[in-house]
């Protein structure tokens, strides 16, 4: 099956070429980890679960930005090392190349958003009781795929421009505020709710707290399964869009010549 | 076998192929400017050919292969490759075909020359029971055994261009596209690549470079396509290029102090064909083609007059005098 | 050919080419794009999760307050960081470094940019503050808020000459630029007073030119005037001279370490 070996090619690419330099995740720890000790200390005097309700979101946060930032990352790098042209001339399909490079990435995030919640459990004293561990796992790794999906579409818009890093930096925090990692949707303005509804992570945030919390403020009607559900539906509508994201980023990209150049 | 299932013996055929490029600068008053890159060219190469395109720098040959190996899309115009349409079959030429585009960047350099390889072999659906070793094969083909497990960073430029083709052919494609497969190498370098690129047209494959040099295009290439300024001036043998001026003579003049006044009077000269020059601050060398030397000789040396003149000697044209015959636009 | 050494001119010609360079690869419309969107979502997160803890000495008007401000963080430390780094990518530092051009000139000139687009990201954080986060203004001293601004802006460039001059030894200048950058939202008392941290990292805090504007800046808003805070204004200035001194000073050990070490193209 050829778009599986790219897929996997790629993801086993992208771990090599990870550890070969893996000092650029030092950026993505420092950013989320960072902003969960903001958190947490403006939570400090606040006990109970909303602290690890704080430190969920860390997690959460980990995983987003690596997810992003790497993808972003690795295109960009893509075209500092001049593979650009060589990748697109493989009889692969683009998507399933990057889809690779993303599940790699995604894996990090999951290590990172892991480091930043045993950071923050070990400097605040506070034991991340969690309900239902299967559920737990679960949920996390689901939210891990559908962020890879949504990353993946973004990736489309980063392999036409130059300006990835815009993108990746503006990206980050509005993924951070949509889905209510650090506090409940429900105090943004109702406007934007469907905005954040859309958003797979929002759901599946949601259904880790269930998962670590039971009901917490602000928690989703639809509970746990159907979090997963909705964000289920929501990752494969994703996954179609970057379908079609890419067959047009191959057409233009060889319209406009842009492969070559930095 | 090409999509209507004939063996083609026709491997590259390029109609009218056009494309330009459009730019914009400035930040409030946009200026749009269009450049055209290749300009209506066609050719055609054979099964087995080593075929070369032969240009001065931006004379179009990296964007006509660009096109021709599906990474470009053509303004107008045909690029059919193996049979199939590179513009709208992409996917069916790029499994056929291999790209060796050189030059310092276009390799992860963080991982091995092995690591690269195999990372490629997958993406080109290499087998993977015969995976590993067609990567030694094509390791030992281009000298890099000993270095493979190295990192890219730390080869030399002569290393990269082996890897270069050795990533191009990874997947034993029956139609190489070469870019300038020698420009930045050392002349033992140099060689080493040439001789792979002979030997492959003796392994069977159809091979299309792009080159400005002469040497190497006389040395290689079966056919040639001449290009300057996005068109193609001329199509042969090398032979029968040389044949174009074969009956021109070409008045060497070595000598101190020429300067572009000299140059331009000599152009200006009837009976000179073209005039190519090699100017440093120490000396000068001026090629003057020219029909008739006998009658020329006198005027040439006229023409450089008040210069220090070392020698004058009067020769056979090469291929590059030919060359810059078609080039500089008297054909 | 005579030579002329003048550093005025070296100075304009790298911030136009830094201009120039910067649009060449980054369309005008991404630019204007991060330059009103990235604000907006970095103060809004910490504005929700303030409303959503509510503790009485970080309210969201404290910490939007210090978020508009630390907006200028990105462009002062992460883009004159790049700098030095985008010159590594491109392999024109060796080029730069081996013209006779006065060092101090080509960098700082460069950064000047980079301090027009520092200037606007403030303004428009503060008007997001404003009308979008609800802060009240009706008390404010403009005068004391335009200056702290201005200064903040030329200190924090300061700090992001210092950290760029590591890009010149390091491979990593990407890196110290994206630890400072966050490092900064935790200890210059953008959204707590340094007073929540522990004991042993407060030091840090007064060595960073941002914790002297926070503090400034939201005594401006409600009402303190420029002598009132100038105390704070001078003792920011300082940290942020000290700090390009130090930076300057290690450009040129930085540059003798890599031409006797043959690292600077390494990348």
């Amino acid at each position: 099956m050829p778009r599986l070996r790219a897929v996997t090619t790629s993801f086993r690419h992208q771990a090599l070429v990870f550890f070969a330099d893996p000092q650029w995740l030092i950026p993505n720890i420092i950013a989320p980890f960072v902003l969960t000790m903001v958190a947490l200390l403006l939570y400090r005097d606040v006990t109970g679960p909303i602290v690890l309700y704080a430190i969920l979101g860390g997690g959460m946060m980990g995983m987003w930005g690596n997810t992003l930032y790497a993808s972003g990352f690795s295109i960009q790098s893509e075209r500092w090392w001049g593979t650009m042209e060589s990748v697109f001339a493989v009889p692969s399909s683009l998507i399933w190349i990057i889809a690779g490079r993303t599940l790699w990435n995604a894996l990090i995030g999951l290590l990172n958003g892991f480091v930043v919640l045993v950071f923050a459990t070990v400097m605040f004293h506070q034991p991340v009781q969690v309900q239902d561990m299967g559920l737990f796992v679960l949920a996390f790794s689901l939210t891990l795929l559908s962020l890879s999906c949504l990353g993946l579409v973004f990736s489309s818009a980063f392999v036409l421009t130059r300006s990835a890093s815009v993108l990746t930096n503006g990206l980050e925090f509005p993924i951070y505020v949509g889905t209510g990692t650090m506090f409940p949707i429900a105090l943004l303005p109702f406007w934007t709710h469907p905005l954040s509804l859309s958003l797979g992570p929002t759901w599946g945030i949601d259904a880790i707290r269930y998962a670590a919390l039971g009901s917490s403020q602000g928690s989703f009607a639809q509970g746990y399964w159907g979090d997963l559900a909705i964000m289920a539906v929501l990752s494969v509508v994703y996954l179609a869009a970057a379908v079609l994201l890419f067959v047009q980023v191959d057409k233009v990209a060889r319209r406009d010549a842009s492969l070559g150049r930095f | 076998m090409n999509a209507l299932g004939r063996m083609a013996d026709t491997v590259i055929d390029v109609q009218d192929l056009f494309r330009v490029y459009r730019s914009s600068s400035g930040l409030l008053r946009k200026k749009k400017k269009e450049t055209v890159a290749v300009d209506h060219i066609s050719f055609s190469v054979e099964r087995g050919e080593l075929f070369g395109l032969l240009g001065p720098n931006g004379a179009g040959k990296t964007t006509t292969i660009k096109m021709l190996t599906t990474l470009l899309l053509p303004t107008s115009g045909r690029a059919t490759v193996l049979g199939f349409d590179s513009a709208k079959q992409p996917m069916e030429v790029r499994k056929r075909i291999g790209l060796v585009l050189g030059g310092e960047r276009g390799l992860y350099y963080r991982v091995s020359g092995r690591q690269n390889l195999r990372y490629f072999a997958d993406l080109y659906g290499v087998p993977v029971h015969i995976r590993d070793k067609r990567i030694k094969e094509v390791l030992e083909l281009v000298g890099l055994t000993d270095k493979a497990d190295e990192k890219v960073e730390d080869y030399s430029r002569g290393m990269k261009q082996k890897l270069h083709i050795a990533k191009g052919i990874v997947h034993d494609p029956e139609l190489i596209f070469m870019d300038e497969p020698t420009i930045g190498l050392d002349p033992q370098a140099a060689r080493d690549t040439r001789h792979m690129v002979m030997d492959m047209k003796k392994r069977g494959k159809t091979v299309l470079l792009t080159t400005h040099y002469m040497y190497e295009a006389d040395e290689l290439c079966d056919r040639l396509g001449v290009i300057a300024k996005g068109k193609i001036v001329a199509l042969d043998t090398p032979k029968g290029l040389k044949d174009l001026v074969r009956d021109s003579s070409v008045i060497e003049v070595e000598g101190f102090g020429i300067t572009d006044v000299e140059l331009a009077r000599l152009r200006a000269l009837q009976g000179v064909k073209a005039v190519s020059a090699s100017m440093s601050e120490e000396k000068q060398l001026l090629r003057v083609q020219v029909s008739d030397p006998g009658e020329m000789v006198a005027k040439v040396t006229d023409a450089v007059h008040g210069c220090t003149i070392i020698g004058v000697k009067v020769k056979e044209p090469t291929l590059e005098d030919a060359y810059l015959w078609l080039v500089e636009g008297n054909a | 050919m005579e030579y002329s050494n003048n550093p005025l001119r070296v100075f304009v010609s790298s911030a136009v080419l830094a201009r120039k360079a910067l649009f060449a690869w980054l369309r005008p419309s991404m630019w204007l794009m991060q330059l009103f969107t990235m604000s907006l979502f970095q103060i809004a997160f910490f504005a929700y999760v303030a409303m959503n803890v509510q503790n009485p000495q970080a309210g969201v008007t404290y910490v939007v307050i210090g978020n508009a401000l630390q907006s200028i963080s990105y462009v002062a430390i992460f883009a004159v960081c790049n700098i030095t780094g985008e010159e590594k990518q491109q392999g024109t530092l060796q080029g730069i470094l081996v013209s006779p051009g006065n060092r101090f000139s080509i960098f700082v000139g460069r950064a000047m940019f980079q301090i027009a687009n520092g200037l606007a990201t403030v303004t428009i954080a503060f008007v997001y503050a404003a009308f979008v986060f609800g802060v009240d203004f009706s008390h404010a001293d403009f005068l004391a808020l335009g200056t702290v601004i201005l200064v903040t802006t030329f200190a924090m460039t300061g700090f992001g000459l210092m950290l760029s001059s590591l890009g010149l030894y390091l491979r990593t200048s990407m890196i110290i630029a994206n630890i400072f950058l966050f490092i900064g939202l935790l200890v210059c008392g953008v959204n707590f007073p340094i007073s929540f941290l522990p004991s042993w990292l407060q030091p840090v805090s007064y060595a960073i030119p941002m914790t002297y504007a926070t503090d400034a800046a939201r005594m401006a808003v409600s009402g303190s005037g420029i002598f009132a805070i100038g105390g704070l204004l001078i003792a920011e200035s300082v940290v942020g001279v000290a700090v390009m001194l130090v930076g300057y000073g290690m450009f040129k050990y930085f540059e003798r370490v890599s031409r006797s070490k043959g690292t600077m193209d390494r990348y």
